[in-house]
């Protein structure tokens, strides 16, 4: 009984458009609905969260002294063997890294270096803006992984940019957190 | 003089109109391209211009600027005069669509048509017809058989739809005892054909759909599966051609639509000039176009048919003998 009435009741709504019908009330909804569209790299940038793994970085310790003891034990487990240690002794008889070079074209981003690190010395930040035309740009060494910007603070959020065509995209913003892109997925 | 002066308005009108359809196509490709963004949860065009205002200009410049390629295999007489082909007959459709009665410029009364034909409506189903060529030329010219199929699609379907879209506007015919546009307008002052004509308005209403090729009886283009049909093989201003005719006849649906079924440019409840009325309307529907071009998926080929033939067309004659029974 009640399955011939829904089968009846589907072929009334076929008759008068009901899937039809429902269809462009659908789309007239998302069409009023918030956009997630982030307009990067235009007005809008996206900050990583902490433990986003960008572009490795070197750290120093309390004395500015960088802090690796270049052990090699990165360049031994990077799996694709992209990372370049020559070491020294400098003038405290501490053993430094007179050569220390990532080739982050063949670099997978697997953070592997910065759990074997002894030292608490290499680990992947938070910038990811940095393409080349030349991929012998891309291999980093010591005192250029030593300025490269660190971990997010904060993050996961979308700020005002701006684009640079010179030198990159610029974060516009006085507020660090930035909105919670997420807030525009619409859920039903 | 007189004559002079009269064959002078009738020029600067045609100007007028050519100058109007060719711009046209702007502002709805910028539109279409909104609309289906905010559809997709996107923004659409944003870079060129205030919200990508200008992203129709910098197409247009591309367009002139592309190579104009002509495959070696092709007919080149018939490639050529393809494009044109498809240009002209929605064009000249508008010389019998009136906008209006008139409006007084400078204390002269100037009629917002131009012309008043009393064959109107047989005139616009006539011409409109010969739009086919181009698209069957194009496809056949190319000498491809992805615009072959295409061709082929469009020919059966514009044939296959004129045929109850004809038959839907008779209901209309019979009400206003004219086929006159004007006279069509004037006799729905007191209450719109939508109202006595419901059936005949669905019926025009699919088949202008499947006229002007959109979704979802864009099969003649489907660029899914056939590339991009009759005008796979055009590059450049050719492919312009057939994109503003395109654009003009989804207008031209619309402006049909208006007249024939929603009072033209006579108002309700709202006094505002009848040409603002009237272009409020078809822009609604010209929304109404795009809106269905953002929510159905394309028809499969027989269902097209069987829609034009077994559903469309009983419908509408089935229309007219109602029609004639309760209005008689």
């Amino acid at each position: 009984m009640s399955r011939a009435w829904d089968r009846t009741g589907t072929w009334i709504g076929w008759a008068f458009f009901s899937d039809l019908s429902n269809a462009l009330a659908l789309t007239l909804g998302y069409m009023f609905s918030r956009t997630v569209t982030m307009q990067y790299p235009d007005k809008e940038k996206w900050l990583p969260y902490s433990r986003y793994r960008g572009h490795h970085f070197l750290k120093r310790d309390e004395e500015g002294e960088i802090k690796c003891v270049a052990c090699e034990l990165c360049a031994r487990i990077c799996p694709c063997d992209c990372i370049e240690v020559v070491p020294y002794e400098d003038e405290k008889g501490n053993r430094r890294p007179a050569k220390f070079e990532i080739d982050t074209a063949r670099c997978l981003f697997c953070g592997l270096c910065e759990d074997a690190c002894p030292a608490d010395a290499i680990a992947l930040g938070q910038q990811y803006e940095f393409s080349s035309f030349s991929s012998r740009d891309l291999v980093i060494g010591r005192d250029d992984l030593l300025a490269k910007p660190g971990k997010a603070a904060t993050g996961g959020g979308v700020v005002a940019a701006r684009l640079d065509t010179k030198k990159n995209v610029l974060v516009e913003s006085s507020e660090p957190q930035g909105y919670n892109w997420w807030r525009n997925i619409r859920r039903t | 003089m007189e004559l002079i002066v009269a064959l002078g308005l009738i020029v600067f009108k045609v100007a007028l109109l050519i100058v109007m359809l060719l711009l046209l196509p702007l502002p709805l490709t910028w539109l279409e391209r909104k609309i289906a963004g905010h559809m997709q949860q996107r923004m659409g065009p944003m870079r060129v211009g205030w919200h990508g205002l200008l992203q129709p200009v910098a197409d247009g410049i591309k367009l002139l600027t592309k190579e104009d390629h002509i495959p070696a295999e092709a007919d080149r007489f018939l490639f050529k005069l393809a494009p044109i082909l498809a240009l002209a007959p929605p064009f000249v459709v508008f010389v019998a669509i009136p906008f209006g009665e008139t409006v007084s410029v400078l204390g002269n009364e100037i009629s917002l048509y131009v012309s008043n034909m009393n064959v109107a409506l047989l005139f616009v189903f006539a011409v409109i017809g010969l739009e086919v060529y181009g698209v069957i030329f194009g496809g056949w010219a190319a000498n491809s058989k992805y615009a072959v199929l295409g061709s082929l699609r469009t020919c059966a379907q514009m044939i296959s739809y004129e045929i109850p879209m004809g038959f839907a506007v008779i209901g209309v015919v019979m009400l206003a005892q004219s086929m006159s546009l004007l006279d069509i307008v004037r006799a729905q002052a007191d209450v719109w054909n939508i109202v006595y004509q419901p059936v005949g308005f669905f019926v025009f209403f699919v088949a202008g759909l499947a006229e002007a090729q959109r979704i979802p009886f864009d099969l003649a283009e489907a660029e899914g599966d056939l590339g991009a049909g009759f005008h796979t093989e055009y590059s450049g201003i050719r492919f312009a051609f057939f994109m503003v005719s395109e654009y003009v006849i989804m207008l031209l649906v619309s402006v049909l639509s208006v007249i024939l079924f929603f009072g033209g440019w006579n108002g309700v409840l709202i006094p505002l000039p009848p040409l603002l009325w009237f272009v409020l309307k078809v822009a609604f529907f010209v929304y109404v176009f795009m809106w269905f071009r953002f929510t159905f998926p394309r028809y499969r080929y027989d269902q097209l048919m069987a829609i034009g033939w077994k559903v469309l067309l009983p419908l509408s004659m089935a229309n007219i003998i109602i029609t004639g029974i309760v209005f008689s």
